[in-house]
């Protein structure tokens, strides 16, 4: 190939990228520009703003309880989060680094349970909550994740089988018992996989519409997904999306930074739920 | 996976994978010449390490009980009831299943769980393709492209959702884009030739995931097939087409069956569309244009129909069944299965 032949090849890859790059970011730009626009402006469709009015920022947390929301979201994140590890990191190390009979065949069934669709599940479990008086709390969004799910299992072990397992059969054989070669030996070791799947469950549970839009119901009981898709609706019919921009961008931004801040344990993540699989 | 399923005969110490075989090695030298007291003891401690695996998996165990199976064969027996919540459930045999097949909602539902599927997967797959090929190779610039193409996929699909209503909106700056070219903006939301197109839209913006797996799937591409296809003299086209597409096409398979079963439970998106609920029923606005399998079986929910919900459930779930198994039956049709020789 010739030189100046190869360097069009090169000037025409980067124009795609840059294209698709302006494609993929354009609607993060309009997403924050609507969300500075003035109210009068956003109701006529101005597509550049004459002013930027930060005070729409402020105008959302008077139209709802977006404080409110942003409290309940953060505690069935944490909630989430913490029973999504405490329950899952002694599933994934029995299916990692003890030898029992039989591994093999529960493993695959705690697989098979990520191929049911909610819709099986959410029924019944609607009925069990419901008898046990927990809707419109956030008990029936956080109780489960105190039990384990496959997904964070699966990806746990997959972390857990790339520690060396010599550090572990040494232990073993000093007379360690199995729950202190797990606190003290694979968790210290698997923290970045550890964190890998906090963060993906934060994630999930931040972004949960679903089940917090069937099992809440008081405004003051929302969380940040359900109060959005309420916001929107209500902003819509008066032209007011400006308001739900700006309640888009203090939904989303958390996520960026994070996603900034732990970019490698991300992409790493979703990595290995897709090729090792 | 890598595990072996133990053989019953086998004792626990020459299970499993990984390491094991360095263990065994010792074990089986010494294994003959074991006295019965230490064989007492060596019972013991597998009793004891029953026990702890037993207390490790309880958390799921439990969780597996109580909100899995036990749902799975309430809703099972609910779809050939008539129930509400807080009432007995009524035996009515396969009359769910019946109306059912014959209600035009259903129909409706399917169809466009379908075309979302059929249209919206390839362009999807095709453009995270493309900008994982031109990121593979290493290059300055390149982790700021790929930031910018996944950050989308972080995003919420009711922000998405909201962002995208308003950028199509009558008046939104998409329709201010179309204006410039002279063109008429379609009515999103309210023409139902256009509210589909801008689903698909709003999920191929989320496309980072898929990028981020194809691209870990081209990187595990040896550079030496392609080197031994241009000495072939193969041009840019014929590599992709003869090297590229069937050493990914293992994972483009994982990528559609997920994919299908995702767009069976597609949801959120096309709640915020269609402006979620009118008159406390779930809409999928335009003339039913968004209105999918999940939606209408929360329809069917809310309205207190729980056998009839039940029943759609189940039938999703054979869907989703029936679409995993016969693609992994068919597998070896779609992928290129050298590297499994290989190996």
């Amino acid at each position: 190939m010739s030189r100046s032949r190869r360097i069009l090849g090169v000037v025409g890859q980067h124009s795609v990228l840059i294209g698709l790059a302006i494609i993929f970011a354009l609607p993060f730009f309009f997403m924050l520009l609507q969300s500075v626009t003035p109210i009068e402006e956003a109701k006529t469709s101005v597509l550049w703003p004459s002013t930027f009015d930060f005070g729409n920022y402020g105008e959302v947390f008077d139209r709802v309880p977006l404080a409110r929301y942003i409290r309940n979201t953060l505690l069935v994140c944490t909630l989430v989060v913490t029973g999504t590890i405490v329950s899952c990191v002694p599933v994934a190390y029995a299916f990692s680094h003890m030898r029992w009979r039989g591994r093999g065949v529960v493993f695959v069934l705690v697989l098979s349970t990520m191929m049911l669709p909610f819709q099986v599940l959410f029924v019944s479990q609607y009925e069990i909550f419901s008898n046990l008086g927990w809707l419109n709390t956030v008990l029936p969004l956080v109780v489960p994740s105190f039990f384990a799910n496959a997904f964070s299992i699966f990806l746990l072990r997959q972390f857990f089988l790339t520690l060396p397992t010599e550090t572990i059969d040494a232990a073993r054989a000093d007379g360690a018992s199995e729950f202190q070669i797990l606190t003290r030996i694979v968790v210290p070791l698997a923290k970045p996989g550890i964190m890998a799947v906090a963060i993906f469950q934060f994630l999930f549970a931040w972004s949960d519409f679903f089940g917090p839009n069937i099992y809440l119901s008081d405004e003051a009981n929302l969380t940040l997904a359900v109060g959005l898709v309420r916001l929107n609706t209500a902003a819509a019919r008066l032209g007011e999306s400006n308001l739900t921009m700006a309640a888009s961008v203090i939904f989303v931004m958390p996520l960026v930074v994070i996603f900034f801040f732990a970019q490698k344990i991300f992409i790493e993540g979703v990595t290995l739920t897709g090729t090792k699989g | 996976m890598a595990d072996t399923v133990a053989h019953p005969g086998a004792s626990t110490e020459l299970e499993g994978d990984r390491g094991a075989r360095h263990v065994s090695v010792a074990i089986g030298a010494s294994a003959r010449s074991v006295p019965p007291e230490r064989l007492r003891a060596k019972r013991r401690a597998d009793r004891k390490r029953r026990l702890t695996v037993l207390v490790l998996l309880s958390p799921w165990i439990i969780g597996f009980l109580v909100f899995t199976l036990y749902p799975i064969l309430n809703s099972f027996y609910w779809s050939f009831t008539v129930k509400r919540y807080g009432s007995p459930a009524r035996w009515v045999g396969l009359a769910n299943y019946e109306l059912l097949f014959t209600n035009d909602d259903l129909l409706t539902a399917l169809g466009n769980t379908a075309y979302l599927a059929i249209f919206g997967m390839p362009v999807r797959i095709g453009i995270a393709l493309l900008a994982a090929a031109l990121l593979v190779r290493k290059r300055r610039g390149n982790g700021v492209y790929r930031t910018m193409f996944y950050v989308p996929s972080i995003v919420p699909a009711v922000a998405s959702g909201a962002l995208f209503f308003f950028l199509l909106k009558e008046g939104g700056p998409l329709s201010g884009l179309f204006g410039l070219f002279g063109a008429d903006a379609p009515l999103w939301f309210r023409d139902p030739q256009w509210a589909k197109p801008a689903l698909i839209m709003v999920t191929t913006w989320a496309l980072g995931d898929l990028m981020l797996i194809l691209l870990a799937g081209l990187v595990d591409i040896p550079r030496s097939l392609y080197e031994a296809a241009e000495l072939d003299g193969a041009g840019r086209w014929a590599k992709f087409r003869h090297v590229t597409l069937p050493m990914i096409s293992p994972v483009i398979f994982f990528i559609v069956l997920t994919g299908l079963i995702g767009v069976l439970q597609s949801f959120d998106q096309a709640y915020v569309f269609s402006q979620g609920v009118r008159e406390g029923r779930l809409t999928g606005e335009p003339g039913g244009s968004l209105l999918t399998y999940a939606m209408l079986q929360l329809r069917l929910f809310q309205d207190g129909r729980i056998g009839f919900a039940s029943a759609m459930a189940w039938v999703m779930f054979l869907i989703t069944f029936v679409i995993t198994m016969v693609m992994l039956a068919t597998r070896r049709k779609w992928v290129h299965t050298a590297t499994e020789e290989w190996a």
